[in-house]
């Protein structure tokens, strides 16, 4: 019993030693300037460690030794420790992971009712991916950050952001170089992305509709997607509070979209569906056939894709646009009837 | 344990098998007492980890009774064993009983066959307090408790407090003008709890997740700050089953045999809401076991409140233990699904086969 309480005690303090070690380390490091040449795979994997981080929370973290065993708690995180080429040391995810096939095996984790507790701890993780904005049940993180357990909450809030995170994946898993690599593609892919819709003059006035049922729901302003949006070349149509999600049909009407993206075809909404809605006749939209699917996993699946999601988008946006990306699958559109 | 003058309707009633049991308390409690040693047995040896039954006892006997047992198990095991499995289950089995205790009371207080714990707007204060916490940007805890299970705690208490207040003050208001007010307030504190849903966003699953009810984020530091709470509670209501039993006849029967009705009804109803307060603080809002248990205890022994608080309590935490582990063998559900998916049936049997007069 005493052993584990003074784990379970530690994690504060070891986090300031940890810190004060790894300044200690830098600075032996400078005064005795680059380590000698012929370093085997093994102690380079373990030369970057301790490492200490600062996680989207504000939450310095240090993580010991490179981490072996990783549980992810979302998707996204999964397919980030997957893209580092490190999805070998993944002994844990969730029951959404769905990308890569190697992911769909892994032992649940996290569910959508939160954490499975006793899982995580029978799998003896030394680094925990978690996400923030209440994805990972907050009491779940203080409970993993009280056992002592290297917990890293991963939450992008812009595009920008998901760089960030995949970089600070790069840093806890000992994988900086391919999460360089990794972001620097993205960069140049959203880049790219970027410039040619610039080039196509336009910036039309969309519509991602997010659900329809039983309301329908936009983007709220600032948040990810009205950001994914502005970068596919679209003029957002946002709801009217960053914490409201829902929009009503009026509000639609007077912004009169020009493009309408169906976030929801993966879930049976379908063009024609939308068009026959009462009341939407007269949009601009509606009138150009202007309604396109995405899928929108990899469109708001804050993780490796993100760039291929925003060619998706930005295809749906302005169709035809010139891009190197090949064009996503289409979206088969099977009507659920009620 | 025996209740002279109390019911006389027992006499009269027409023998079955139940009835048979109503003369043996002592079975009863013997049979709930060992259903809750296998319960709590179940609860710390089956989990979503496999655990052999030798390893569980190893390590009990390692960590609890400080027996000199070879250490042969992985670190890991001993922390689902000592600090998810034991505490989850303890919390199951306080709440549990905190429950059936608080809703046997709160069915003789009030005299309704239909009344639980949440009656008096407990369950709406505590979940709009809940949801508040989850919409706060704050974090907060206090004695290991989240700022979520303080809110709930203290909403629960303040919903009583107001419907007490509204239906006339401590003692003075009528049955029906308390059940009505705590229906009324409890019907505002939900509009309010709804507007919290309809804001928390991402949030939701959160909210969402407490109105069911789960033992999953249990630990010794929560249970430590709740179990006194529940236990001095449920021992005060059961050391007052007598003014219990005498406001059971009625108003005017109860003064008759010298009980201050007023006085004694306060101090029940105060420490019933008390009792609730601190099961949602723990759990959150589980349904059933506290107003179907005391019915079933009351079908197996008659309604003496000297008879069906105790067994109530042994019955409504065995009962909560084995609903908790069947909710979190396939992977936690909540557990107010398996309370209502398991209990309702057992209830309408044996409402069904019971062919007695059945009272309150």
């Amino acid at each position: 019993v005493e052993t584990r309480d003074s784990n379970q005690q530690a994690p504060d303090r070891s986090v300031r030693r940890g810190s004060s070690i790894a300044a200690l380390l830098l600075a032996t490091l400078l005064l005795a300037g680059a380590p000698g040449p012929a370093l085997t795979a093994q102690q380079r994997a373990g030369a970057g460690f301790p490492v200490t981080l600062v996680d989207d929370t504000g939450a310095q973290v240090t993580i010991a030794s490179h981490p072996a065993r990783i549980v992810s708690l979302s998707p996204a995180n999964t397919e980030i420790v997957f893209a580092l080429g490190a999805g070998d040391r993944l002994v844990g995810g969730t029951d959404f992971d769905d990308f890569p096939a190697e992911a769909v095996p892994l032992p649940d984790v996290a569910t959508y009712n939160g954490l499975v507790r006793e899982r995580l701890v029978d799998l003896e993780p030394d680094l925990v991916l978690a996400a923030g904005n209440g994805f990972t049940p907050d009491a779940d993180i203080e409970w993993l950050r009280g056992s002592g357990y290297p917990v890293v909450v991963l939450y992008a809030e812009t595009v920008e952001g998901v760089l960030a995170d995949i970089e600070l994946v790069g840093r806890a898993i000992g994988e900086p170089g391919a999460a360089a690599d990794l972001t620097g593609r993205m960069a140049e892919r959203i880049a790219a992305i970027g410039e040619a819709v610039a080039a196509t003059g336009t910036r039309p006035r969309t519509f991602y509709q997010i659900g329809s049922e039983p309301e329908l729901y936009a983007p709220a302003p600032d948040s990810f997607l009205a950001d994914m949006v502005k970068l596919a070349g679209g003029d957002p149509i946002t709801t009217a509070d960053p914490a409201v999600f829902s929009i009503p049909l009026e509000s639609i009407l007077i912004a009169d979209p020009e493009v309408i993206v169906l976030g929801d075809a993966n879930y049976g909404v379908c063009p024609a569906d939308v068009a026959a809605r009462p009341g939407w006749s007269d949009m601009a939209a509606v009138r150009a056939g202007a309604i396109r699917p995405v899928d929108d996993v990899p469109v708001t699946r804050p993780g490796p894709r993100l760039a291929e999601g925003l060619a998706a988008l930005a295809r749906a946006i302005h169709p035809g646009l010139p891009l190197e990306d090949p064009p996503a699958d289409p979206v088969p559109c099977e009507t659920i009837e009620p | 344990m025996s209740a002279p003058g109390l019911a006389p309707h027992l006499l009269t009633a027409r023998p079955g098998r139940l009835e048979a049991l109503r003369r043996r308390p002592v079975l009863l409690a013997m049979a709930g007492l060992a259903g809750l040693g296998v319960a709590m047995v179940a609860g710390v040896a089956l989990g979503t980890v496999a655990i052999s039954p030798g390893d569980t006892l190893a390590i009990l006997a390692h960590d609890l009774l400080r027996w000199p047992v070879a250490q042969t198990w992985p670190a890991s095991m001993e922390t689902i064993v000592m600090e998810l499995r034991l505490p989850r289950v303890l919390t199951a089995l306080v709440v549990g009983l905190g429950l059936a205790v608080a809703g046997t009371t709160f069915q003789g207080l009030l005299r309704n066959p239909l009344a639980d714990p949440y009656v008096l707007g407990t369950a709406s204060g505590a979940a709009l307090g809940a949801a508040i916490a989850v919409l706060l940007p704050v974090q907060a805890a206090i004695l290991g408790l989240g700022l979520a299970n303080l809110l709930a705690f203290a909403g629960a208490l303040l919903a009583v407090a107001i419907v007490n207040r509204l239906a006339g003050g401590s003692g003075r208001a009528t049955l029906t003008s308390l059940l009505l007010t705590g229906y009324a307030v409890g019907s505002l504190l939900a509009a309010g709890l709804a507007m919290a849903m309809y804001l928390s966003g991402s949030q939701l699953r959160q909210i969402f997740f407490y109105l069911m009810g789960s033992f999953s984020q249990a630990d010794w530091q929560s249970l430590a700050v709740g179990l006194p709470i529940i236990a001095a509670g449920s021992l005060l209501i059961m050391l007052r089953a007598r003014s219990l039993n005498a406001l059971l006849l009625g108003e005017e029967a109860a003064l008759h045999l010298g009980v201050d009705v007023r006085r004694e009804r306060a101090i029940l109803l105060g420490l019933a809401s008390l009792v609730t307060a601190a099961a949602v603080a723990l759990a959150g809002l589980i349904g059933f076991v506290g107003l179907v248990v005391p019915h079933i205890v009351r079908l197996l022994v008659g309604p003496n409140a000297r008879l069906v608080l105790p067994l109530s309590a042994l019955y409504g935490a065995a009962f909560l233990i084995l609903a908790d582990l069947v909710a979190r063998l396939p992977g936690e559900l909540p557990v107010g699904i398996v309370t209502a998916v398991v209990g309702a049936p057992v209830f309408v049997l044996l409402l069904r086969r019971h062919r007695g007069g059945y009272q309150l």
